[in-house]
């Protein structure tokens, strides 16, 4: 009796350990990240100083007052259009690229055609060309399109950068969800559109959860094509607008890190959202038994 | 002949799930290579429009095929990739086995782990840039402090150290990709093999070895390929931090790229060099998706 | 004199219903103007004057790019490139001007010589590429030497500088007493006595305006390189000796403005050679520990005789393609005009207006502004008479990435001076030479 309940006493004590273990690991992990987002609520004074000011002496909101324009400084950064044009830019391009890469993934995962190797290779291929090599062709079409500063410019540019991962990425997902199941469903009497839309597609959520974040945290964070294809309030997005903390000469490091904090929230409410869905879906491994 | 349509269908199907794909890559990326494969064979400056027309053949690669500066910037980013990819490969893998045994808070520690995600490379260069600043920067500040150096260590002017703390910027920004993807892996792998392992005495270390491994394996490259397409966009990180100096010691083929390309305007060279760097990254991922194929058939699955 | 002429059929026929504005600036009733303008929480405040211009001429400003310098630099090469000039007015930059060929106007005519008689006349000079007024200049930049002013009061620490180096310790005339200071100075890894930027353009134009006021020049009448002189190499060796001193913090080679800029503001730095656009940041106290203990004078000498003093400004120009120069040529003369530049020179900024210069001192003077005011002479005085620009070539940029490569390999060692100087020097000339000069 007596051993069971020590040893389920030094299990417990067991994951505690590992749970701090872990915790531990990831904050320092963080600590760069948790650095910009402290800064953010400290003057320029305390943030680079010689001799350091480790325990901060005034938190402060002026670095948002200086982007927003309230506080002492009358003109503000127009950072609700950079947060508008972030959103609709990145939230479009992600489903563009999730209808796109499920149909993709789809068909690499389940059927067999000629070319097939080839032309998933190919896709993997064109995504892997460095954006400093497209940049200014991209530019010079776009511009011939009247693409230029417009979100829907950016929209496609951040489709094509996420579908081939989007496709390998619920490829994998689809191969590992059985054939049988959804045959099965077809000898019962559906279609395989109505086969995968009911049993296929709920089983690779996860994989689509997935891909949607990684789709989202890319057009959200790349700056290269962004600053390249947008001007004006019209298209530019919050990683652009972060230069505007900077001068030719001086740069407002705060300010800037005050930015970040409202770049990188959003983001990590919906990392934490979706996070749920992935556990849900992510167990579906199980179900191949 | 009722079956004979649905062949004929079902032969279809594919081509026209994948032609959105197929269409956007080819608009996106293969259209705007054709320009730049054009231009790399003319003079072309960006402040003289009409030098697009003059033919030059292949001038622009002989200069920089005997420019000893591009080939030392070539091989710094390979070797770059490859220090930094492995890396986070390494850090990746244990980062998910480890946050693979809690079960209790996973979503919030899982959450906390992709937290540098969040950041745009461009403000992770401004980010790193400060905190290695010899004089005011925290690294050297808190190195001070608790007495581990009375020097200012010079973390982006040194020949190793510069080329160190742009690595591990990168690999800061990034290892959260693979841990990520490795973590979905453990998920979604079956427990009756390891369970199957157990019972016949295999010790942990085994288990991994044989089992959890070779499973991880095809996600262990679809992240490594993943990763190798999106590599460039540590440029931004590195245009911020050192530019590539000082005196050229962090040159990397994208820095040399833009400035020859921008700054100087000559975008004819400079999309020279960024063909040899586009063969560069699609060699790299041509070699992690080669892995990734074999691996598949090593666990008996499918092509 | 075309605008004046329309101004004056414009007084004639205006309404005087609207808020006047100190000047008559036409009118162009539906026209929309389109803009690009240097964005940035400093040149904001200037653009919130905006509107003032569109009720008074009728017409809509649509910006359809703010950017930073550089990042404008390369928008509008891609727009020569693709051919999509397709704006009016935009930033510009005494140092990027000559590298756009003719797609700007030549402002001479379209503005009026009594309001380009206003400017600062060095300030027209450097904004004239090839004879030609290609940009008006909004704001100018030059660099003078903000020091740490209770340095120099502690009577220990000058009679230590007089026993050491046998004359007294007040702030430096020329560079070599600032050399000696900032070894003096100097205790690393906490305190450093100066530093310098260490990378890019930024090096290279710290080393050309040492290389002009120790009597060099960067090219002959030829223009030939010839910064590898003995001047140049003198230049040069004043930063390799401070860096190998110590006297710098051992990260500069990789600094930029904004590194020296948050250095100094840090109070850990003596003296620091910076642009007039740090002050106002220098001298507050939430970005700022040296608020309040900030001194001021003008560049120190080199071994010319010759102040330190390279300069630029900030401009507008105008594209050729304008569908309507003279409501062009009305926007820019209102973002230069007398009240905008107070604007901008009241946030700190250097106007390029003779009469701003002394309203603006006289109004921090009378404010009891003494800092601000103090700041506005010495540059008011450095602007008028040390400033220049680099050569105003296309070339330049181009020149330039190939000389701060090497000037850094002599900084961290890897080469001396003269021999930095030399292998830039023979890249520079086969810059030229492609280029189709000698």
């Amino acid at each position: 009796m007596t051993v069971s309940v020590e040893s389920g006493v030094s299990k417990q004590a067991k994951k505690v350990a590992l749970w701090l273990t872990t915790f531990l690991l990831m904050l320092v992990m963080c600590l760069p990240g948790l650095w910009v987002v402290l800064s953010a609520f400290r003057p320029n004074r305390e943030i680079l100083a010689k001799p350091p000011v480790w325990v901060p002496e005034d938190l402060t909101l002026d670095n948002f007052g200086k982007i927003f324009g309230f506080g002492a400084e009358q003109v503000g950064i127009p950072v609700g259009s950079y947060f508008t044009n972030s959103l609709i830019i990145a939230l479009t391009s992600t489903v563009i690229a999730l209808i796109i890469g499920v149909a993709g993934g789809y068909a690499f995962a389940r059927y067999r055609f000629r070319f097939k190797g080839g032309i998933f290779l190919g896709l993997m291929l064109f995504r892997a060309v460095p954006g400093i090599a497209l940049s200014l062709p991209v530019f010079m079409m776009w511009s011939r399109l009247g693409l230029v500063d417009t979100k829907m410019g950016l929209i496609i540019v951040y489709v094509s950068l996420n579908v081939p991962f989007t496709i390998w990425l619920i490829d994998g997902f689809f191969r590992q969800i059985p054939p049988a199941l959804s045959e099965a469903a077809q000898v019962d009497g559906c279609t395989r559109w109505q086969a995968f839309w009911k049993i296929e597609f709920p089983l690779a959520k996860s994989g689509i959860a997935a891909a949607g974040v990684f789709a989202f945290l890319t057009s959200w964070n790349e700056f290269a094509l962004a600053s390249q294809l947008t001007r004006s309030t019209d298209s530019k997005t919050l990683p652009v607008g972060l230069l505007d903390f900077t001068a030719q000469f001086t740069i407002d490091w705060a300010g800037m890190c005050a930015m970040a904090v409202i770049i990188i929230i959003p983001a990590l409410i919906l990392t934490f959202i979706v996070q749920k869905h992935l556990i849900a879906g992510l167990t579906f491994g199980g179900v191949k038994g | 002949m009722i079956r004979a349509l649905t062949t004929r269908r079902s032969e279809m199907a594919p081509f026209l799930l994948l032609l959105p794909a197929i269409a956007t890559m080819l608009f996106v990326v293969a259209l705007p290579l054709v320009f730049s494969l054009w231009t790399s064979l003319t003079p072309y400056k960006l402040t003289k429009p009409n030098t697009l027309y003059d033919f030059i053949g292949l001038t622009n690669y002989i200069r920089i095929f005997g420019d000893w500066d591009f080939w030392a910037a070539f091989l710094r980013t390979i070797a770059f990739l490859t220090v930094a990819l492995n890396v986070e490969f390494a850090l990746g893998l244990g980062i998910a086995l480890l946050i693979n045994k809690i079960t209790w808070g996973q979503r919030t520690l899982r959450t906390i782990m992709m937290f540098p995600m969040m950041f745009s490379p461009i403000l992770v260069g401004f980010q790193f840039k400060f905190l290695f600043n010899d004089h005011i920067g925290v690294v050297n500040n808190a190195l001070q402090s608790l007495g581990l150096t009375d020097q200012a260590i010079p973390w982006l002017v040194d020949a190793n150290l510069a080329m160190f703390s742009i690595t591990l910027a990168e690999v800061w920004m990034s290892t959260s990709v693979f841990a990520i993807l490795l973590l979905a892996g453990l998920f979604a792998m079956p427990r009756d093999p390891l369970e199957a392992a157990r019972v016949d005495g295999c010790n942990s270390w085994q288990v991994f070895r044989h089992i959890t491994l070779p499973f991880l394996m095809p996600f262990a490259y679809i992240a490594m390929a993943i990763r190798s397409l999106d590599v460039a966009r540590a440029y931004d990180l590195v245009a911020v931090m050192t530019d590539g100096g000082p005196a050229g010691r962090t040159e990397l083929l994208w820095t040399l790229i833009a400035r020859t390309g921008y700054d100087e305007a000559k975008m004819g060279q400079a999309n020279a060099m960024a063909y040899v760097s586009t063969i560069l990254s699609v060699l790299f991922t041509w070699y992690f998706y080669r892995k990734l194929v074999a691996a598949r058939r090593y666990m008996g699955g499918v092509e | 004199m075309k605008l004046t002429v329309k101004l004056a059929l414009g007084t004639a026929l205006a309404t005087m219903a609207l808020p006047a504005l100190a000047q008559d600036y036409g009118k162009f009733d539906g026209y929309t103007l389109r803009v690009k303008l240097i964005g940035g929480a400093q040149y904001e405040p200037l653009y919130a004057e905006i509107p003032k211009w569109e009720a008074a001429t009728g017409a809509k400003v649509e910006i359809v790019s703010s950017k930073n310098h550089f990042e404008l630099d390369k928008e509008i090469k891609q727009d020569i490139a693709a051919g999509t000039l397709d704006w009016c007015v935009g930033s510009n930059h005494t140092s990027f001007a000559p590298q756009y060929g003719d797609i700007y106007i030549d402002l001479n005519g379209v503005i009026a010589a009594e309001v380009i008689a206003d400017f600062v006349p060095l300030a027209i000079s450097q904004s004239t590429v090839n004879d030609r007024l290609v940009q008006l200049p909004r704001h100018s930049d030059v660099s003078n030497l903000f020091y740490q002013k209770s340095l120099y009061e502690d009577d220990a620490k000058k009679a230590e500088f007089k026993t050491k180096y046998g004359y007294d310790l007040a702030p430096p005339e020329t560079w070599v007493q600032v050399k000696d200071q900032a070894i003096f100075f100097s205790n690393p890894p906490d305190f450093y006595g100066f530093q310098f930027v260490g990378k890019d353009e930024a090096v290279n134009g710290r080393f050309y305006e040492m290389l002009v006021a120790n009597g060099g020049a960067m090219f002959d009448d030829k223009w030939n390189p010839t910064f590898n002189s003995a001047a140049g190499v003198e230049a040069l060796q004043f930063f390799v000796d401070l860096y190998a001193a110590k006297a710098v913090p051992v990260g500069v080679p990789n600094y930029t403005w904004d590194d020296t800029g948050l250095g100094f503001a840090s109070g850990s730095i003596a003296l620091n050679l910076d642009w007039g656009g740090w002050s106002t940041f220098f001298n507050d106290p939430a970005n700022s520990k040296v608020a309040g203990n900030v001194g001021l004078i003008r560049a120190p000498k080199g071994s010319g005789g010759k102040r330190t003093g390279w300069a630029g400004s900030h401009t507008f120009s105008i594209t050729e393609g304008c569908d309507n120069k003279d409501a062009a040529a009305s926007f820019v003369t209102f973002l230069t005009s007398y009240d905008n530049q107070m604007v901008e020179a009241r946030k700190g900024l250097l106007p390029t207006r003779t009469k701003v210069w002394d309203d603006a001192i006289a109004e921090f003077e009378g404010a009891g502004n003494a800092f601000s005011a103090e700041v506005m002479k010495t540059f008011q005085t450095s602007m008028a008479e040390d400033a220049f620009t680099p050569p105003l070539i296309p070339e330049w940029i181009e020149v330039s990435n190939v000389m701060w490569p090497k000037l850094q390999a002599a900084i961290v060692g890897d080469m001396t001076a003269q021999e930095a100087l030399d292998a830039a020097q023979a890249e520079a000339a086969v810059i030229m030479k492609d280029a189709g000069y000698n």
